[in-house]
């Protein structure tokens, strides 16, 4: 039996330092991330937090920081009650050159059994790198309602 | 055991009848598609097919055909290292949610470990990647064509 684990990937019209800076600076997360601030000072081991309207919504522990080619961090969820006694999953963002392009792989694995956190990043994801492809393509965020349930 | 299948979902900044357009007309799929034409009288149960450079890549029928909300088809990949393989369907739901689109796409009844679903697993993101950077700023993904690479059914 596999181990559950969420993958999304996608293509991005930008460059891998221009990507970098998308995922790791909270004056830009917040463009495209429901208002969700990334704090860190981005050293392996250092912690981590998501932040949405001074809400910490997640936190958890930075695991790799080799820019502009792999971020890792661990992910433990707060708001949701279920969610957070869980144990912290992991999130790997990869970037990849592909000619004018950058491939963007996204991977949230080790997730507790019967994972509610699972369910709600499933969710939340998409939109996300959605939102983020448009603003990087576009120089627009996309509007997307918020869903439910907190996590994301 | 689940039975494999390919669940991709994106937003994009468009009108529920542009993205129909996007799916159902030639002239629009070649150019996100990478030069993938799709043709059909988009019946239920009259054939389909896309084409590129007037040969053949992929062909079946059609499932279901709701404008602006959902469109499904079968899947039979023309290349011939995929034939044995059982017919698979893909299935497209557009769902408004404030002012973008939510598609998923869906794509089932997979064999396991088989040609088409690596294939589809790597072609889909790469598609959809492309039609939504077609619909929101007016230009497709420029990505390179690979002339050794086999990238047609990969891409499809």
């Amino acid at each position: 039996m596999r181990k559950p684990e969420f993958v999304y990937v996608t293509y991005i019209e930008t460059t891998p330092a221009k990507l970098w800076e998308a995922l790791t600076s909270s004056a830009f997360t917040r463009r495209y991330w429901w208002n969700t601030e990334v704090k860190s000072d981005w050293k392996v081991g250092s912690p981590f937090a998501l932040v949405t309207n001074g809400t910490p919504t997640d936190v958890g522990e930075v695991l790799e920081f080799d820019p502009p080619r792999r971020l890792s961090y661990t992910f433990h969820h707060l708001l949701n009650e279920a969610a957070k006694k869980e144990r912290p999953s992991r999130v790997t963002f990869v970037l990849e050159p592909a000619g004018k392009l950058v491939k963007l792989t996204l991977t949230h694995e080790d997730f507790a059994e019967d994972s509610v956190v699972l369910g709600g990043i499933s969710s939340g994801w998409p939109a996300i790198l959605s939102s983020l492809k448009s603003l990087l393509e576009s120089g627009t965020a996309l509007e997307i309602p918020p869903p439910c349930g907190g996590i994301q | 055991m689940n039975k494999p299948e390919f669940v991709y979902t994106t937003y994009i900044e468009t009108s529920a009848e542009k993205l129909w357009r996007a799916l159902t007309d030639g002239d629009f799929t070649e150019r996100y598609w990478f030069g993938h034409r799709v043709a059909s009288a988009w019946e239920i149960g009259s054939p389909y097919k896309f084409s590129k450079q007037g040969n053949n890549t992929i062909e079946g029928k059609v499932l279901a055909f709701e404008p602006h909300k959902r469109l499904a088809y079968t899947w039979d990949p023309c290349a011939p290292n995929a034939h044995g393989e059982r017919t698979s369907r893909v299935t497209f739901d557009l769902e408004p949610r404030g002012n973008v689109i939510k598609l998923t796409v869906t794509h089932d009844n997979l064999d396991e470990g088989g040609k088409t679903f690596r294939d589809i697993s790597g072609g889909w993101p790469m598609v959809i990647a492309s039609l939504k950077s077609l619909l929101e700023t007016g230009k497709p993904l420029p990505v390179e064509t690979k002339p050794n690479a086999a990238p047609e059914q990969r891409r499809a």
